[in-house]
């Protein structure tokens, strides 16, 4: 293990330099740079600007500068923000967590309940309802869902905020804080956990149905054992197996923001401002936080492989 | 009047403008997308602008709120604080070092400025008290008011001032300010390190201060008279050549302003308090909060989050506005004009007849009025009509008329070949059109498809989603037509910026020089005025530049909010500190 384990580190170093290397080009390569935007500056003052920011070097020079003041731990600071990169993603990734991880555990949840039952209840009314639902809330486009829940519950009903994190200029503290970001949480997590659930909710069931149809739930029963515990001792941890190696790709996903609901329910999250950073070519912000996702996903998959070899231990590695 | 700050545009951003204010901001997003921060800001609640000449889509007239009652609870419970909407200001707040116009819409609030400018555009003393300019015209001399005070109670005086001009001369200075191209003298020899000092900067007393230009520039009182950064604050840690210390003061900003910074809270909030040793004395509100609204706005003005905000006036906006009940709205036009540019290296667009023929043969009307349910008016001139300069004498509107538009390219000899393009000399006549991905690009391309296929041009469309892969092919000259837009025009000589330091370096016109110095030259407006009518004329023939469009905004605010006014150059920061709460 330990051997595998040292084997395993060793790849994710080089393919995360190599993929460093491919991003980096890749972003320096698409056409215009930082300066391009700004179409008032003078063809003199644009030459002054590349050269304090170093973009009139070849690009092999430029990763090899970004390279070294990364490995010392320097991600240097956005251009269009003026900050450090790291503190940029200090003050917006945590939003973005919040909102995904508690959206996730949600999803796996009632992903979980609904697909067993679903697949217990095969063919049943309560199945072909439920798949029927998952289906339109598949195919249901989030800014519409999103929009349309704002409109109905925050500006029809006033029940609920129809944006942001908290309400603007409080200064609540404790339970009051807290109690007040679940209120602003709630409809961008009904929104991403709907999104969500349908392909899970899937994936779950027709796991099942294959473990219902092995030999040995079929001698659990003959062995008289109680059907609950057929379902969910016998049934289920074998069901759930497979679900690991999806766990490995839920892990950028936290931190990786969601675009279109931070837009829609104006939450200050990563999401926008990794967008936002692209089309202004603020190269130091985006190296940083494209490194970051690869690095997650690296651990992300390093994580499956271990869970699984612990939960299945017909696994070698 | 800042005098940086590029803005950041967001291209998916097609909804509602939102507030802006003076960041004189440096992006130029093509003009059909709906720049949220095209600084700008609309006309006096008592509007001095000319409705006959900009009829304000469905509103001319300052709507009043029909019935308070409707407010909603939560900013009827609002008594010393408002709130405004504001796109998204990312924390740099010191002038001529921020990025993004929406911080310049923050550092509006923070930091007054020597010399403000009016509803017209014309300069008025702010910090300054009055200013003298030499016979030459190369001399500014500008006198403070007595007893300035920066936010924490320490003196602003002439020292400063002469700091703040310094700095942007170092060779780190890596903003957007345009001071540096108004030549002060000695400003190149400090930049090259060989003089430790700028020559033609000279503190005579505490309140008085005088700087030398190389040579005439009328916009340099403007420029010259913007933010004043405290040297005791800002300068502690200065040494030539580097100033990457200020951008750890850019979340702690200490200005002279109307307001002070509380607290900023990244992605959501900008709160500010009243500066009790604001010049004109403490604001009447003591609180003011700018709202992060990267979305959409309009859930946040129906359930009374936000207090106030711009919208692109298109009938079914302001209708929407109207039926609320408790807004009260002012339509107004920002300081600013779309263009088309031409590529005038490409031989077919060199000659004038043919630049005329498309004005003539694009149904401007259709795609900027009509398609944009009146939220929008035809330009023919490189200013916008609240400008002082502005003028439509001896302008040619240039009316829709293919006819005429055939025969212009008769003229210049282009005839119909086969398959109905035109050709001279063999060769087809096409345009090829590059444009921002937006839904006014998409009107544009299918209106102007079918009028150019009916004059015989054939018409070749481009959209790039990215404005920075636009402006990559353009400066690469591949391509005939672009779809721009300028950012906040404060003085008249703004408008003609793309011909010197743009993309439109080709336009080689000694007569058009001639009269551009001539404008700059004085300082006295009306004398100004007639040579900017004589350039306005002569553009209005010559048409070096597509002239497309302005456009039409709306400003709709809490009904309890008094004495609001919004100027075109410099946005909210102007009447804020008078608003009150009735």
């Amino acid at each position: 293990m330990s051997a595998y384990l040292s084997k395993r580190l060793l790849y994710m170093v080089i393919i995360l330099f190599a993929a460093s290397l491919l991003i980096f080009c890749l972003y320096a390569s698409t056409p215009g740079d930082f300066i391009t935007g700004n179409i008032k500056l003078t063809a003199e003052r644009k030459a002054e600007l590349r050269e304090i920011y170093g973009l009139n070097k070849p690009m092999l020079e430029r990763y090899g500068i970004w390279m070294k003041n990364a490995l010392h731990g320097d991600f240097g600071y956005s251009l269009a923000q003026q900050k450090p990169v790291l503190q940029l993603f200090n003050d917006y990734i945590w939003n973005s967590f919040l909102l995904a991880a508690v959206s996730t555990f949600l999803t796996w949840v009632i992903a979980v309940i609904i697909g067993v039952i679903s697949a217990y209840k095969q063919y049943s009314w309560f199945d072909t309802l439920v798949m029927i639902a998952i289906f339109a809330a598949m195919s249901l486009p989030s800014f519409f869902i999103g929009l349309f829940l704002i409109k109905i519950l925050a500006v029809d009903l006033k029940w609920l905020p129809p944006g942001g994190i908290i309400t603007t200029g409080s200064n609540a503290t404790g339970l009051a804080y807290f109690k007040e970001i679940v209120t602003h949480m709630t409809l961008p997590v009904v929104v991403m956990t709907l999104l969500g659930l349908g392909s899970l909710t899937r994936y779950f069931r027709s796991n099942m149905i294959d473990v219902l149809k092995q030999d040995y739930i079929r001698t659990a029963r003959a062995k008289g054992l109680r059907e609950r515990k057929v379902l969910f001792t016998h049934a289920l941890r074998n069901a759930l197996l497979p679900a690991i190696t999806l766990v490995g790709f839920e892990l950028p996903a936290l931190f990786g923001g969601s675009l279109i609901i931070e837009k829609i329910f104006n939450w200050p999250g990563i999401g926008q401002l990794y967008m936002q950073s692209f089309g202004l070519r603020d190269y130091p912000l985006l190296m940083g936080f494209t490194m970051f996702i690869a690095i997650l996903t690296v651990i992300g998959t390093l994580l499956s492989d271990v869970l699984y070899r612990i939960a299945d231990p017909r696994v070698r590695l | 009047m800042r005098k940086n700050a590029i803005v950041i545009t967001s291209l998916l951003l097609t909804g509602s403008l939102l507030l802006s204010a003076c960041a004189n901001n440096s992006n130029n997003e093509s003009s059909s997308a709906n720049n949220a921060a095209a600084g700008s800001n609309s006309t006096n609640v008592e509007a001095t602008t000319t409705p006959e000449t900009v009829p304000a889509g469905a509103l001319s007239e300052p709507f009043t709120a029909t019935d308070l009652s409707k407010l909603p609870a939560v900013a009827q419970k609002r008594t010393d604080t408002i709130i405004v909407g504001l796109t998204d200001p990312s924390g740099a707040f010191t002038p001529y070092f921020q990025q993004s116009g929406y911080d310049g819409n923050v550092s509006s609030l923070l930091y007054a400025s020597l010399v403000t400018v009016d509803d017209k555009g014309v300069p008025t003393p702010e910090l300054a008290e009055s200013w003298d300019v030499s016979d030459d015209q190369l001399t500014y001399t500008f006198h403070l008011r007595k007893d300035l005070k920066f936010s924490d109670g320490s003196p602003l005086t002439a020292d400063d001032v002469a700091f703040t001009w310094t700095i942007q001369y170092d060779k780190s200075y890596d903003g957007s300010s345009q001071l540096p191209s108004l030549n002060v003298k000695g400003g190149k020899a400090y930049k090259e390190g060989t003089s430790t000092a700028i020559e033609g900067i000279k503190v005579i007393d505490p309140q008085t201060i005088s700087v030398t230009l190389e040579q005439p520039n009328a916009t340099a009182l403007v420029q010259l008279g913007s933010n004043v950064l405290s040297k005791a604050y800002y300068g502690k840690d200065y040494k030539f050549g580097d100033l990457e210390y200020i951008k750890k003061l850019h979340e702690k900003p200490l200005g002279d302003g109307p307001y002070k910074l509380e607290k900023f809270i990244p992605g959501q909030e900008v709160r500010f308090v009243a500066n009790e040793n604001y010049f004109k004395g403490k604001p009447k509100t003591e609180h003011f909060i700018y709202k992060t609204t990267e979305g959409d706005v309009w859930q946040f003005v129906e359930t009374g989050e936000v207090d106030y905000a711009s919208f692109s006036a298109t009938d079914e906006n302001i209708e929407k506005l109207k039926a609320l009940g408790f807004v009260n709205i002012i339509p107004y036009t920002p300081s600013t004009y779309g263009y088309l540019q031409v590529n005038l290296k490409h031989e077919q667009l060199k000659d004038k007849l043919v630049r005329q023929a498309i004005v003539y043969g694009l149904d401007r009307q259709s795609i900027y009025v009509d398609a944009a349910q009146g939220a929008g008016s035809i330009a023919n001139i490189p200013a916008s009509p609240i400008s002082w300069s502005y003028t439509e004498e001896g302008i040619n509107p240039y009316k829709y008329d293919p006819e005429k538009a055939k025969q212009l390219l008769d003229e210049a000899g282009w005839t119909v070949g086969a398959g109905g393009i035109r050709e001279k000399d063999g060769k087809p006549l096409t345009i090829h059109y590059l444009g921002s991905k937006s839904k006014n690009t998409d009107i544009f391309i299918a209106v102007a498809k079918e009028n150019f296929e009916a004059l015989g041009i054939d018409f070749q469309p481009e959209v790039f989603a990215d404005f920075n892969s636009l402006v990559s092919k353009v400066e690469g000259g591949d391509y005939d037509l672009v779809s721009f837009s300028t950012s906040m025009l404060t003085d008249p000589a703004d408008g003609f910026m793309q011909f010197f330091d743009g993309e439109i370096t080709d336009y080689d016109n000694p007569k058009f020089l001639e009269l551009y110095n001539k404008a700059l030259a004085t300082t006295d407006i009306e004398a100004r005025k007639a040579v900017y009518k004589e350039l306005y004329q002569l553009f209005n023939d010559e048409l070096p530049i597509i002239f497309t469009s302005y456009k039409k905004t709306v400003y709709a605010y809490n009904g309890r909010i008094e004495n609001l006014s919004v100027s075109p150059f410099i946005g909210l920061a102007g009447s804020l500190p008078t608003w009150s709460l009735k």
